[in-house]
């Protein structure tokens, strides 16, 4: 259905998202519509996410690749710049995102931003000013979450 | 009919005229064609431009779109006569710096290398294609393409023309900020020109960012705006410098306008009145649908009289005659001719219970009423200056043997009419903000709102009453009394013009500041009120 006219950049980027994955991320589109990907991201070596495994969805909108994919965590994460309904605040996938970026660049700024979560400029005030105030609590409860919900289930 | 009254106070303002004139002889920077440059287009005298009649120094230029074309044009080129500056690099560099030519070269001058760093002029590409490659992969579709079909900015990175396409498309689909556009590749700040765009967007969008870099420039330009009336693409370059803090703005669409708060022309009254009271009117506009009502009762024998003259005196038809002003609905004779004072105790005993919030509305209503009177009423007589001028008179030239020129002063009259309603409907903006406790204050003003209004009510009389009987399918043949006619109708558009200089003059004085200083003018309360004495 929604695959008939799938553009080539979308078919390449695929292939080689299946052929050439990067370490502690997948990404497969889904059966019914290719513009649709289920995505693991591990959680980073010493960070509160370590040992999770963390599922996510991506959608490449029709305006792909000049309007940036969708991306949302379904896993419950405890996170500074993601919030309870799993959005993402990354600049990529708003004012700065560039059509030369892809899906693999858009997974790994994720995949970096768990390492390197950024209280200053927060989607979750609660979480931004838990982290602030008492950053080894709020480590303690992100490691508690990642546990709770993400240990690979 | 009532010539008789009119004659008779005609002749009591001339007297008064002469002592007005000359408290005027300080200040006659007020030409007669100033009106008409407010409202018309004249095309017969074509050597005084509308925009330029208005006052001996102008401090404003209307742009057309060519004008406003050639003047980016002429800036444009101005930054580009900097040798490094190309053309399509001077139009971004003018983009970022609001257009202002100074800020550039100072800006440029001061640090070039950071000035392109941060509007993305790369001196050299940053991408190094391989120089030996037939070939290159488009950054976003990721195909390889001939170099002949591939495409870069200043920084080199490669992308196909029909990527380009999509990503200027985009862009320009989401606003202005398309004049800003950098180069597809993440975090690549190189700006994208409008020589690029021309080359590789359709031709639509060339046309939406055409429109965007021109509105820009007046959107964008401290010293420019468009004119706010709708469906008119002219800009105003305003001059700060020029006649001090004078705002009045006339396009050459007709409408006049204040620079500095882009409402309806108001000079007398601040931007500040101006924007409460009109936001005061929006959150009353419920109450103000009776008080706009088209017919009211005779006072005298109730029957419903339409009003649809411009002046405030009303006569009933036959038989009953009685006259009585529109807006207070009190016989003409007790007020001759001004219903401007509110009297917050005229109300009797069981009004006076009235919660206070009643007596807001009231008090409300009374300025409300008249504000808008003055403003239907304007309306009027800008239809009637133009039907005067389209249809009457032809005719009257052929029935009283008068040349164009001869009958100059029924335009004139009627020009003051306009120009005068306008000024006197924002003065009841005024007077509604006046403070009660500034009682010396208040009568001063209303004292000097009084005499403008009546002096402009039997202005309007006779412009729009008196005028008919020549007018007329049997109209009396060339005689004396055209020529009384004449002398009377400009005898009181000269009163009438001198009332309103006092009154606008009284009121820029007291909000230049210093109202108190509003007893030592020369046509202080004291000083005018005894020269009317006499
Ligand atoms: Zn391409
Ligand atoms: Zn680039
Ligand atoms: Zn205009
Ligand atoms: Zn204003
Ligand atoms: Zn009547
Ligand atoms: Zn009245």
């Amino acid at each position: 259905m929604a695959n008939s006219n799938l553009p080539r950049r979308i078919i390449k980027e695929t292939q080689r998202l299946l052929s050439e994955p990067t370490p502690g991320i997948s990404a497969s589109p889904s059966e019914d519509n290719m513009r649709y990907f289920n995505v693991m991201i591990l959680g980073p070596t010493q960070t509160p996410y370590e040992g999770g495994v963390f599922k996510l969805e991506l959608f490449l909108p029709e305006e792909y690749p000049m309007a940036a994919p969708k991306v949302r965590f379904l896993t419950k994460i405890y996170h500074p710049n993601i919030d309870k309904l799993g959005r993402i605040c990354l600049d990529i996938l708003k004012d700065k995102w560039s059509p030369a970026l892809k899906i693999s660049t858009v997974l790994l700024s994720i995949q970096a931003l768990l390492s390197a979560p950024n209280p200053d400029d927060p989607l979750s005030e609660n979480i931004a000013k838990h982290w602030k105030s008492n950053e080894a609590e709020a480590v303690e409860t992100a490691k508690e979450w990642t546990r709770l919900y993400a240990s690979g289930a | 009919m009532d010539s008789g009254d009119d004659i008779h106070d005609a002749n009591d303002i001339e007297s008064l005229n002469e002592d007005i004139e000359s408290l005027n002889d300080n200040y006659d920077n007020y030409d007669d064609d100033a009106a008409a440059a407010d409202y018309f287009d004249d095309d017969d005298d074509d050597d005084t431009h509308p925009a330029k009649s208005r006052r001996i120094e102008q401090s404003f230029t209307i742009l057309k779109e060519s004008d406003i074309r050639q003047r980016q044009e002429d800036d444009i080129r101005r930054v580009a006569a900097v040798p490094s500056i190309p053309h399509g690099a001077a139009s971004i560099l003018l983009c970022h710096y609001n257009w202002s030519v100074s800020r550039v070269n100072d800006a440029w001058f001061a640090d070039e290398h950071e000035v392109r760093r941060t509007v993305g002029l790369l001196e050299k590409p940053v991408y190094d294609n391989p120089a030996d490659a037939k070939e290159l992969t488009c950054g976003i579709c990721f195909e390889a393409y001939p170099l002949s079909e591939i495409e870069t900015a200043s920084c080199g990175h490669p992308f196909c023309f029909s990527c380009w396409g999509g990503y200027i498309g985009t862009s320009i689909n989401d606003g202005p900020g398309c004049l800003l556009l950098r180069c597809p590749e993440s975090a690549c700040g190189a700006a994208v020109d409008q020589d690029m765009i021309n080359l590789l967007a359709s031709g639509e969008d060339k046309d939406k960012y055409d429109r965007y870099l021109l509105r820009s420039y007046i959107e964008d330009n401290k010293k420019t705006k468009w004119c706010p009336a709708p469906g008119c693409e002219h800009a105003v370059n305003f001059d700060p410098t020029g006649t001090g803090k004078d705002y009045d703005v006339s396009c050459l669409c007709s409408y006049s306008f204040c620079w500095n708060c882009t409402e309806e022309s108001h000079r007398s009254v601040d931007c500040g009145t101006v924007s409460k009271w009109i936001l005061k009117n929006s959150s009353e506009s419920e109450n103000v649908t009776w008080i706009l009502a088209k017919t009211k009762p005779c006072p005298e024998c109730k029957r419903p009289i339409e009003k649809n003259h411009g002046c405030m005196h009303m006569t009933c038809s036959q038989p009953c005659r009685f006259e009585f002003c529109w807006i207070c609905l009190g016989a003409w004779r007790k007020h001759g001719g001004s219903c401007n004072r509110y009297e917050s105790g005229e109300q009797n005993e069981t009004e006076k219970r009235r919660e206070m919030a009643k007596k807001s509305l009231e008090k409300y209503t009374h300025y409300y009423k008249r504000w808008a009177s003055n403003q239907s009423s304007r309306q009027k007589a800008v239809a009637d200056l133009q039907e005067m001028q389209s249809v009457h008179m032809k005719n009257l030239g052929d029935s009283q043997r008068q040349t164009e020129l001869e009958l100059k002063f029924i335009t004139e009259a009627w020009l003051q009419i306009v120009e005068c309603r306008r000024v006197l409907k924002w003065t009841y903006a005024y007077g509604y903000y006046l403070p009660d406790n500034e009682q010396a204050k208040k009568k001063f003003f209303e004292y000097l709102q009084g005499e403008a209004e009546s002096g402009l009510e039997r202005l309007h009389h006779c412009a729009e009453k008196v005028i008919q009987v020549f007018l007329s399918d049997d109209p009396p043949s060339p005689s004396e009394e055209f020529n009384d006619f004449r002398k009377k109708l400009t005898e009181l558009t000269n009163v009438t013009r001198n009332y309103f200089e006092n009154l606008v003059k009284a009121l820029e004085n007291v909000h230049d500041g210093n109202p108190c200083d509003l007893d030592k003018r020369p046509w202080g309360a004291g000083a005018m009120m005894n020269e009317m004495k006499e």
